[in-house]
């Protein structure tokens, strides 16, 4: 057959030709119609046809045991029936077809033309019935030796071991892909969907890559012209990252679909120019996904420029929201191009980029420090709009959106919320081959948000299951593996910081910048505040200030401000802290970041504290306590009331070199002692020593100011056990926060 | 053996003949007709012996007498090609000649047995899966031989075809390596190494035997590595060594010029060739594609019908009338017998890259692309077919897309000008002249066939405004098209000489200015230009003799740039 003058491998137009296989399977099948089977066996071999029927080709042996678990009087008439065939002559097997029940006059039986079954034994039957001579014969010696292998194996025990043996070690590489025998092109494409399906759904249930290449190698071996197995082989290599193999697969892919492509159509040159178009298109996100950003833009701007050509808006849009996508990529604001994509997209009626530009659009919008009710709006907006083109992937981004932007307003507990909401939530797509997609970024997301939220309430156990879990189902080299990274080595780092392990600490800080390097930095200054090696932590603190304000970080950007008040608190440069502090709190205001906008109040009133107002201190202090009692992490809690407890005892009269003057100011003191112990709890939740030693000097001085001995002689020896235990001589009461 | 004791040095022509004559007739008692072939094509080049020197034919053995008639009756069926039956009758004989003959007879027949099958396969995918059921049983049973050391050069030969047809190149590698060991004469063997190495690294790592046969075979793994000169100095050695008029060195020869597109010479050789064996199929394929680079219509006119007369049915012969019927313009003709070719051998390299070219002449771009993808399939290193594939796509205004076929394709032929001006022009076409500069001036220092990556480049310097570097790039493109001689229909030396013109000009070397400004006026489309310019010059040199003559050394010069273009010598070269 010739289409275009190109010469087809598939001479006869079948899709699928009868194997010695198929002759079992229809064995079965003959003898369900033909004998009695009870009810639960019936149901279970009804439900095990379609996977037979659609499957790969299975040995005898594999067949046999898989009807035998059914129901094995079934299994042991197909044995029977095989036997017969196997062990007469070729007459036999020519009369196993012709007694086959004929779809077209069996009126009331399963097997009528149009049930599956029917259509099966009609395919079949049409198929031998094309059958040339030598073709049939062909046929029944395969079968013969299908049927003889299965039973030749348990008794080759005997006969001249040597021989076999060595022939067994000679075959060892041809053995398994002798074994199971081409596909047909039917059983094909039914493998080629499903661990496509699997791939973008749940990865960890398809091949595991190298087996998978090895299946597509075969195949293309048989048929070369198979064009979906390349493009599975292109998201084969995706999965390894092999950009060598992967480029050429996509290529190979697009060369051989423009033909096809053409084939479909009547109008032939529509459908070719299509499949071109797209290329290039895919040809961009290849690179994009491989960071070839240049690349990648110049592949977009062909796409873009032949969709113009053929006037194709879809195709165009496709290639606008890519183009944003990429803008941002590169860091740079795409706003501009982002709303004209959505305005775009909603006059085409193309919902699904229409909010994913509104996705994009809030993301921005979020960083950039839109105001909070306008971005949720929009996402309910869009969300009303997935609803009712049940677009589930959107639905699920736009979840994990809100829990991303509630955590960045610092109100724990409704991105607790949406995350759960999220992980809760059953998809709208069908659930196919038993699987459920759960490996979008958006769950990805989701889950390592949860991960960090326990972990700032010091749930460790906890986090450790939710990141194995983020492990199995992002394995390391997926696509989304380096957002659980991230977090695990965040979670990590934070955790050797309160408990004072900065040695420990010091390591993972070049992990972080592998995989994030502002955050990188960030942690390095941390680490090097921690250490005491103020003047490098300073130099890195302003390179990072300086880039975050460039590239409009802010969280990082006031993160950065508050590091560096605490640098100068170090060299008592309480009043240069200050203004510092105050530019921190106004941003933080102005983007709606309310934990660290809280953060910035306490660094304040600690301040406040150290410069000898201790009472402004405590009324500034106010505002924060409630926030950070309500959605602040542990540590922040400790040290919160840490504070406030240091502020009564100052206003109560204590001096911070621990002389204070008994009896000045009663019911304050007492005020500490209870906010104190309320402090220790969080703190020994998180075992931060260091801390916790303070906490007890403070607990000793209140009680002996208040005549409380026993209790306060309890302090002192809990202080004296932490400090022999810390050895590092612990610093004048607290230069810190 | 006693093979490897004959090889003696080089330059003894006599042992040589002697030698090849012997093998010869080995060859032949085991049915090895295409090594028989080639050593008898390469024994008639060589002076006759006299009669008194004509080798001893190999002594007769027990062994040999037991199984004779046996063997001559097998070997009768094994030439009318019923195998099976050859084989069932040298069941059980005993001698090394016997015994090739048996297996040889063995895995030919599963040989036909596999291509009558793929016929008639149960369905079109089981078509890869047709094997050659022989194969197996063979491998085991020399596998076995072979370690217990009884095979001899013919049967480890046989080994290695087995082990190759099985994918097992490695093992392959080294059994065909151990075969030419104990038998060098055997041609069969080294080709079917040749067709094993992959890599120059691959071929030094390889231990051979040291004999005359060893030099033909280098001579041919350069060329099939294209490393055309070292293939060209190995055969002129060997000519000069006294294989003067061997056919098989005048084609080989030939094919190298070909794959360095030095189309004179190598249209001159096969006119040779074509003299001495006018009725030579092989080979004529290529032969025909020089015709056709140098649209010589009779001569490939001849020729195809000529090819005809002798047999119509040979791949040769359909890719030679393809590509008379291209010639002519007549390019579904062309694409018929292509296909034509391809049906006698689906393999054939050559007839899937023409028949994508004349899809292109065709405008049928995706019957084209299937076309380079199948060529690309049979043979992964086919650079034309890359480069077809990445010239469609030119064509279809997809210059990034193509960039990736035209780098495979250089990867291919990393000294080839045509790809890396087809590089340039993508990466022009993407604005990216960096790259582009880089593309031009590589395919100009390689050797630019069409010369026009210097005038290109030139061009691409004008854009960009950097006046020096067009200059200087000008001034090379026009002595490059007067050095070579030839008229070339693109040249652009009008335009070159206009922008030269305009150069010397600004920066006030009239006297440079106005020689090319003449020259100008001998182009038609510059003449008018050239005219222009002369009335200028003459002008300004009018306002600067008025002044003062000192004044004018001084000036010209601190003006002239630092990167000044020396001044240009055309008396030389008259076009």
């Amino acid at each position: 057959m010739m289409t275009n003058g190109v010469v087809h491998a598939n001479v006869f137009g079948i899709k699928d030709w009868v194997t010695p296989y198929k002759i079992s399977v229809l064995a079965l099948l003959y003898d369900m119609t033909a004998t009695k089977i009870t009810l639960p066996e019936r149901r279970r071999l009804n439900k095990l046809i379609l996977p037979l029927q659609q499957g790969p080709d299975l040995t005898l042996g594999q067949f046999l045991k898989t009807v035998e678990e059914c129901c094995p009087q079934a299994a042991y008439a197909v044995k029977l029936r095989l036997h017969e065939m196997a062990d007469g002559e070729l007459k036999d097997m020519e009369y196993f077809f012709s007694t086959l029940p004929t779809p077209f006059t069996a009126f009331d039986s399963e097997a009528y033309k149009t049930s599956v079954v029917g259509l099966f034994m009609r395919h079949m039957l049409l198929a031998y019935n094309k059958l040339s001579f030598s073709q049939v014969y062909k046929l029944y010696k395969s079968l013969q030796h299908y049927y003889h292998s299965h039973y030749a194996k348990p008794a080759d025990g005997q006969d001249t071991v040597g021989d076999r043996m060595d022939k067994e070690e000679l075959d060892g590489p041809l053995h398994e892909s002798e074994l199971r025998g081409p596909l047909s092109q039917k059983q094909a494409e039914y493998f080629l969907a499903r661990q496509a399906y699997l791939l973008k759904n749940d990865e960890n249930k398809a091949l595991k890559p190298a087996a998978l290449q090895e299946e597509l190698n075969n195949m293309l071996k048989f048929n070369p012209d198979f064009a979906e197995a390349h493009y599975l082989n292109y998201l084969n290599s995706m999965r390894v990252q092999d950009i060598f193999l992967s480029a050429h697969s996509l290529l190979h892919y697009f060369d051989r679909l423009i033909l096809s492509g053409n084939e479909g159509k009547s109008n032939g040159d529509e459908g070719y120019g299509r499949s071109l178009r797209y290329a290039a298109l895919n040809l961009a996100s290849l690179h994009c996904r491989f960071g070839h950003y240049q690349q990648a833009d110049l592949a977009l701007q062909e796409a873009i420029r032949i969709a113009q050509e053929s006037n194709d808006h879809v195709c165009l849009q496709h290639c606008l929201s890519w183009l944003y996508t990429l803008e941002q990529m590169r860091g740079s604001d795409s706003t501009v191009l982002t709303e004209d994509s959505v305005k775009m997209a909603a006059h085409f009626c193309l919902p699904y980029l229409a909010s994913l530009g509104i996705q994009s659009l809030v993301q921005q919008g979020a960083t950039q420090g839109k105001t909070a009710h306008k971005l949720m709006d929009a996402l309910k907006d869009t969300d009303i709009l997935h609803w009712k083109h049940s677009l589930s992937e959107l639905i699920e981004i736009s979840l994990a959106q809100t829990t991303s932007i509630w955590r960045m307003y610092g109100k724990s507990t409704m991105a607790l919320q949406q995350a759960q909401l999220l992980l809760n939530m059953s998809s709208l797509e069908p659930v196919n081959f038993g699987v459920q997609q759960n490996n979008t970024e958006a769950f990805a997301v989701a889950l390592c948000h949860l991960a960090e939220l326990h972990a700032e309430q010091g749930l460790y156990s906890a986090v450790s299951e939710i990141l194995l879990h983020l492990k199995e189902q992002f394995p390391p080299h997926s696509q989304h593996a380096k957002l659980w990274m991230l977090c695990d080595l965040k979670i990590q780092f934070e955790r050797h910081m309160n408990e004072g392990k900065y040695h420990l600490a010091e390591p993972l800080v070049t992990a972080i910048s592998a995989l994030n390097k502002t955050e990188g930095l960030y942690r390095k200054a941390q680490v090097l505040k921690a250490l005491n090696r103020s003047t490098e932590a300073y130099s890195i603190l302003q390179r990072l200030q300086a880039h975050c304000e460039k590239t409009k970080c802010t969280e990082v950007v006031i993160r950065v401000m508050l590091s560096t008040a605490e640098l100068h608190w170090e060299s008592s440069g309480f009043s240069t802290a200050l203004p510092l502090l105050l530019q921190a709190l106004a941003l933080a205001r102005q983007h709606h970041l309310q934990s660290l906008a809280s953060e910035s109040i306490l660094h304040l009133a600690f301040t406040q504290l150290m410069l000898g107002v201790p009472e402004q201190a405590l009324s500034v202090l106010h505002e924060a306590i409630e926030p950070v009692l309500a959605h602040g992490s542990v540590m922040d809690k400790g040290r919160a009331l840490l504070l406030t407890a240091r502020c009564q005892m100052a206003v109560a009269g204590f001096r911070p070199n621990g002389h204070g003057r008994a009896g000045t100011n009663l019911h304050l003191a007492v005020l500490a002692v209870d906010t104190l112990k309320e402090a220790t709890a969080y703190f020994s939740k998180l075992s931060c020593k260091e801390r916790l030693r303070d906490v007890h000097f403070l607990q000793a001085q209140l009680h002996h100011a208040l005549g409380q001995t026993s209790q306060r002689n309890k302090s002192a020896m809990l202080f004296r056990l932490l400090d022999q235990e810390l050895q590092s001589p612990a610093p004048p009461v607290s230069m810190r926060l | 053996m006693k093979m490897a004791a004959l090889c003696s040095e080089f330059g003894d022509l006599v042992q040589i003949k002697k030698q090849l004559i012997s093998v010869i007739s080995l060859c032949k008692e085991r049915g090895l007709l295409h090594s028989a072939k080639w050593a008898s094509e390469l024994a008639f080049a060589l002076d006759r012996l006299p009669k008194d020197e004509l080798p001893p034919s190999p002594p007769f053995t027990e062994d040999d007498a037991q199984d004779l008639d046996a063997l001559t009756l097998a070997k009768s069926y094994f030439d009318l090609k019923e195998y099976d039956r050859a084989a069932y009758f040298l069941k059980g004989c005993c001698s090394q000649k016997a015994y090739f003959l048996y297996m040889y007879s063995r895995y030919l027949s599963g040989e036909k047995k596999k291509d009558d099958e793929t016929v008639d396969s149960l369905g079109p995918l089981e078509k890869g899966q047709v094997r050659n059921e022989a194969l197996r049983e063979l491998r085991v049973e020399l596998s076995k031989k072979h370690i217990a050391g009884e095979l001899d050069g013919f049967t480890l030969y046989l080994y290695g075809v087995v082990l190759r047809k099985l994918d097992l190149l490695k093992e392959a590698v080294e059994v065909f390596v151990e075969a030419i060991h104990s038998l060098p004469l055997h041609w069969g063997a080294w080709l079917e190494l040749s067709n094993l190495v992959t890599n120059i690294e691959m071929l030094k790592s390889l231990s051979l035997p040291d004999c005359w046969i060893k030099d033909f075979f280098m001579a041919h793994m350069y060329t099939e590595l294209q490393m055309i000169k070292e293939a060209l100095q190995k055969y002129q050695n060997l000519i000069e060594a006294g294989f003067s008029k061997s056919t098989y060195i005048i084609s080989q020869i030939a094919v190298a010029y070909h794959n360095i597109r030095d189309i004179d010479q190598a249209l001159a050789l096969f006119n040779e060739l074509r003299e001495q064996d006018p009725y030579r199929i092989d080979n004529m394929d290529t032969f025909s594609n020089l015709l056709y680079v140098k649209s010589m219509k009779p001569e490939l006119s001849y020729l195809a019908h000529n090819l005809v007369e002798i047999d119509k049915y040979r791949v040769e012969t359909c890719c030679v009338i393809g590509n008379y019927y291209s010639l002519r313009s007549q390019h579904e003709k062309a694409a018929l017998y292509f296909q034509r070719a391809l049906k006698l051998n689906p393999r054939c390299l050559g007839a899937w890259t023409l028949m994508g070219h004349e899809y292109m002449e065709m405008k049928n771009t995706s019957a084209a692309i299937q076309a380079y993808r199948h060529a690309i399939e049979v043979n992964k290193r086919d650079y034309r077919a890359w480069y077809g594939l990445g010239q469609t796509y030119e064509i279809l205004k997809m210059p990034f897309y193509c960039l990736y076929y035209y780098r495979k394709a250089h990867q291919l032929r990393p000294n080839d000008s045509r790809m890396l001006v087809a590089l340039g022009e993508s990466y022009e076409k993407l604005s990216q002249q960096v790259e582009a500069k880089k593309c031009y001036w590589r395919a100009y220092s390689v050797g630019d066939v069409e010369k026009m990556a210097l005038l290109k480049l030139a061009k691409l310097h004008e854009q960009l405004n950097e006046s020096d570097d067009a200059a200087q790039c000008y001034m090379l493109y026009i002595q490059d098209i007067f050095s070579c001689g030839e008229q070339l229909e693109h040249a652009e030396v009008s335009t070159a000489l206009r922008y030269l013109g305009q150069y010397y000009f600004k920066n006030k070397l009239y006297d440079e200015a106005s020689l090319c400004a003449q020259r100008c006026c001998d182009y038609n489309d510059a003449r008018e230009e050239g005219k222009a310019l002369l009335r200028q010059i003459s002008q300004v040199r009018d306002q600067i003799e008025t002044p003062s003559a000192d004044l004018f050394a001084p000036l010209s010069n601190n003006n002239t740039p630092v990167r000044r273009v020396s001044p240009l010598n055309l008396i030389s070269f008259t076009p």
